[in-house]
């Protein structure tokens, strides 16, 4: 461990970590945190557990879905999964072939509407991307060296400046079972 | 010594302050005019401040403090990334602007990390160009002991190291603010106010131990004579760039380029003297930019 006294970096990356999350909108999507790090060998560790998404959601219900020629219309009912929906689309059926009429209305060239109206959006995916932004934003920028721990429930990542030793990583698995992962 | 001060008012009889400053031995270093209202920064003797004072309340003006008018420092971040960079860095150049100096913010090409952290010669030389320079760092203490310290340990001008946690006295530099550390938001709580306020004050220190330094032995001219006549020359006046002169304690920089400029430059008179005589003339890092450093009087009279 350090020879130093870190007592004020510790308690400014627990504000810097608070300051991100808020400004990602993510904070109540953290259930619990842990930040170590040990500047004398050096790592860095931030521990995450992920509180629950919103629920899976299928397009029928957040929108209105009616054939169109050569493809399917979507009205969009509810604007808070425009994002998600958009980006889906996008995913299966490629930019070119969603076409955004208004701020509401989407054609998508060459879709079922039946399987349009079928379509889940996960927004777990979503959270998890968020999260990892954060990570990299709090992360000090000389450590490029990673190593990553995630599951459903809790995401670790570790760096490092040079090389990853195997006692780091160690301490990384302890904190994320700690952190109660599966 | 010279005391710099803002002038704040209205251009009515605004000559007769003008005079009054030419009589007590002091120049005009800046004037900003906008419509009727105008802004001088003015250099005076100190011993002179109550009759410059005087003539302001007489024409309706405010006289402001501003202790690093006349100079151009370097805040200086380990890198431009978003880690340590707009905040604090940006805070500290705009407080010190707020007193008056031209600030730069530059950001190291390898400055992150501990054992990575690094400056390279070229840089260094750039910093060197101005008349002090702050370094921000971060949060881990042993990082800043261990390794940020390398940074500056080379840096000829003074350096006033910011950074997070309580390090006490840094080598290599004149002064430490602690309790600034990374940030993610803009400096606007009350404490962080504060702490900015420390900073300016510690720079203002270091600067005023600079210029009584150079008041030991004085410079041949006030650089803001130099600037006077410099700006007469046409490649200054068609200058697009912001402040196409700024003032440095022991001399000047002008943004025109030297390798054209170098002998029009040499040439221009003052007090009888060309200028290439009474002061050395060298390109500057930054490009298309000229150094004008002023000789003391004494390695004038010797020469």
């Amino acid at each position: 461990m350090s020879e130093h006294d870190e007592s004020f970096a510790y308690q400014n990356f627990d504000t810097i970590f608070k300051q991100v999350m808020q400004e990602l909108g993510v904070s109540r999507m953290v259930e619990d945190y842990r930040i170590k790090a040990d500047p004398d060998a050096p790592y860095f560790i931030i521990s995450l557990r992920m509180g629950r998404a919103r629920s899976a959601i299928k397009v029928s219900d957040m929108a209105l879905v009616d054939p169109a020629p050569g493809g399917g219309k979507i009205t969009i009912t509810d604007e808070n999964w425009a994002p998600a929906l958009l980006t889906k689309l996008w995913q299966l059926y490629g930019r070119d072939a969603v076409e955004q009429l208004t701020r509401f209305e989407l054609v998508v060239h060459g879709a079922d509407p039946e399987a349009l109206a079928g379509l889940e959006l996960d927004p777990g995916e979503e959270l998890r991307s968020k999260l990892l932004d954060a990570v990299w934003r709090i992360f000090p920028e000389g450590f490029k060296v990673r190593y990553n721990l995630v599951d459903e429930k809790v995401m670790t990542i570790i760096g490092t400046e040079h090389d990853m030793q195997e006692e780091w990583m160690e301490v990384a698995r302890q904190l994320h079972r700690e952190m109660g992962a599966a | 010594m010279y005391e710099v001060l803002l002038f704040d008012g209205g251009v009515y009889k605004i000559n007769e302050l003008y005079e009054l400053i030419e009589d007590v031995g002091g120049f005009v270093i800046q004037k900003t005019q906008v419509q009727v209202q105008i802004s001088v920064t003015l250099a005076i003797p100190e011993e002179e401040r109550p009759a410059i004072e005087a003539k302001s309340r007489e024409l309706g003006g405010k006289l402001v403090n501003v202790p690093l008018a006349g100079t151009e420092i370097a805040v200086v971040a380990p890198t431009l990334g978003r880690h340590h960079m707009p905040h604090p860095t940006c805070d500290i150049a705009e407080q010190l602007r707020r007193a008056g100096a031209i600030t730069v913010v530059m950001g190291l090409a390898r400055g992150r990390g501990r054992r990575t952290a690094q400056i390279s010669a070229d840089e260094r030389a750039i910093i060197e160009e101005y008349d002090a320079a702050v370094f921000v760092l971060g949060n881990f203490k042993d990082c800043i002991l261990e390794h940020k310290v390398k940074l500056f340990q080379d840096v000829t001008i003074p350096v006033v190291a910011v950074c997070g946690p309580e390090v006490g006295e840094l080598p290599s530099c004149e002064a430490v603010v602690s309790g600034v550390g990374r940030k993610v938001e803009r400096m606007r709580r009350e404490d962080e106010i504060h702490k900015l306020e420390e900073v300016g004050q510690r720079v203002e220190d270091v600067i005023r131990a600079k210029r009584r330094e150079l008041d030991e032995d004085p410079l041949f001219v006030h650089p803001a004579e130099v600037k006077d006549r410099i700006s007469e020359l046409e490649a200054v006046q068609r200058s697009l760039r912001p402040a196409p002169v700024v003032l440095h304690l022991d001399g000047l920089r002008v943004k025109i380029p030297y390798a054209e400029w170098k002998d029009q430059l040499a040439a221009v008179e003052v007090y009888g003297r060309r200028l290439g005589d009474i002061a050395r003339i060298t390109d500057s890092r930054l490009g298309g930019s000229t150094l004008i450093r002023i000789k003391t009087r004494s390695e004038v009279e010797s020469s």
